[in-house]
């Protein structure tokens, strides 16, 4: 992505606003590699002005009442459409108890304009390392839900996101939403450093089941590799209970297992660094819950 | 081509469009409604704030086509009958613009959070223009005019914390 680059127009296309699933799915087939789905359009608008994408249609899936949808039950747990906006999601108070690290993550996107308008599944389908999203929703093991010619599946978030801005996704498929399983009695957090900037140069996104013979912890790593990454050493490390002692070691794991990069924005052993000290932190704001 | 019907503060234009037309261009050439500014044209400085339907939107990140039969509203609508907004009067008050580019998006802004939130902390205030940079660093003075705004206004509650901190 060249940032500061001089493109301030669109390239040419033909816009759809559809009403139903069905329509999305006609105009998907119809257009296959052709077009490109348009939620809040944040990300989408900024990539054609980059030139890093030229669809000769788009697709506007604002108003199918289909993804509108957000709903919580103890059965089903957390289902998000895809056209359901950050603001609707942060608003509707359905993620603070039971989804923290979710809420955590998404409450620090951008700005309240920016969040008015972009939604949750546009932001996993970017699959950029450094978003938030991902590692949240693997942290809460959520499910992407996929819709195109041949049917309906359903894939985990982790390995729907393949590698950076590459995603499990057919050209003539769409995801409708996003389904987290429910996670009453859990706790969970979520930890990001940004150095000021715009961008996570690392992330965390912890989830811990209530206790008792099926407790298992998630710890879930974003901003320091192409793809999220999970950590087994870290989460044996807390699986326990979360103690002064156990996040102590979990730091240090996470600093010496994690398998960070260099890149423009900061180098491996800086992020290393980050790892320690962001673990240290959302573990012990846990502790203290 | 198509024809789209947008209401420009409460006046109903009309104009042929492409559809690859940004909302900002939409404005600021084919309506000439010049407060909208361009800057950085991928929705980081937030100079290009219009309200879509009662909302605060970056308008370089909206199609021009998606507002076809909505309303917006630029900071030439929130003065009453050619008296200014109380907002605005207290940004002159405060001198709260230096070269004035962002001062359209800071008072449009500004004026919608009273609005919705007549006594808001200065944590309020921050997070709800976390979308907009002043470059002069009229940060302060902004401050002090939405204190000033906020205390006049009733009930008369102090806020939660000092907003003019200067």
């Amino acid at each position: 992505m060249s940032f500061g680059s001089p493109y301030t127009t669109l390239p040419d296309f033909e816009y759809h606003k559809p009403t139903s699933l069905e329509e999305v799915l006609g105009l998907l087939k119809q257009y296959g590699d052709e077009a490109k789905l348009m939620g809040g359009g944040v990300g989408l608008i900024a990539f054609m002005k980059e030139r890093l994408m030229s669809p000769g249609h788009v697709i506007d899936v604002k108003e199918v009442k289909e993804l509108k949808i957000l709903e919580n039950s103890p059965g089903n747990g957390l289902s998000i459409g895809a056209a359901v906006t950050l603001s609707e999601l942060l608003e509707g108070g359905v993620l603070k108890k039971d989804y923290t690290v979710l809420h955590e993550a998404l409450a620090k996107v951008a700005d309240p304009m920016i969040r008015l308008r972009a939604t949750l599944v546009g932001n996993l389908c970017e699959a950029i390392p450094w978003v938030d999203s991902p590692p949240a929703l693997i942290a809460l093991d959520a499910t992407v839900s996929i819709a195109g010619p041949d049917g309906s599946r359903s894939v985990p978030v982790s390995a729907f996101i393949r590698g950076p801005v590459d995603i499990d996704l057919g050209p003539s498929e769409m995801v409708t939403a996003v389904k987290v399983p429910h996670a009453k009695g859990s706790q969970s957090a979520f930890e990001k450093f940004t150095g000021g900037s715009e961008f996570s140069l690392a992330s965390v996104a912890v989830s811990m089941s209530p206790g008792g013979r099926n407790k298992r912890a998630r710890v879930v790593y974003g901003s320091v590799n192409s793809t999220p990454v999970r950590s087994a050493e870290v989460e044996e490390a807390i699986k326990d209970g979360i103690t002064p002692g156990s996040i102590r070691k979990a730091a240090e794991l996470a600093s010496e297992k994690v398998e960070c990069v260099d890149d423009v924005l900061a180098s491996a052993a800086y992020r290393r660094h980050l790892i320690k000290v962001i673990t240290t932190k959302v573990l012990r704001r846990m502790m203290s819950q | 081509m198509r024809e789209v019907s947008v209401t420009v503060n409460g006046r109903a234009r009309k104009r042929m469009i492409k559809d690859n037309e940004l909302l900002l261009d939409f404005l600021r050439e084919r309506l000439e409604v010049r407060s909208v500014k361009a800057a950085c044209w991928r929705g980081e400085c937030g100079l290009c704030t219009v309200m879509l339907d009662g909302h605060l939107v970056k308008s370089c990140l909206v199609l021009a086509v998606e507002a076809d039969g909505r309303e917006v509203k630029t900071v030439e609508g929130i003065a009453n009958d050619g008296e200014l907004a109380p907002i605005q009067k207290a940004f002159v008050a405060h001198g709260a613009a230096q070269c004035g580019f962002c001062t359209p998006a800071w008072v449009l802004a500004t004026h919608e959070l009273l609005r919705t939130n007549p006594h808001p902390s200065d944590a309020e205030l921050v997070e709800a223009t976390g979308g907009l940079i002043c470059r002069c660093g009229t940060y302060n003075q902004i401050r002090e005019a939405v204190a000033e705004v906020s205390a006049a206004s009733k009930p008369h509650r102090q806020p939660r914390e000092s907003l003019a901190r200067a």
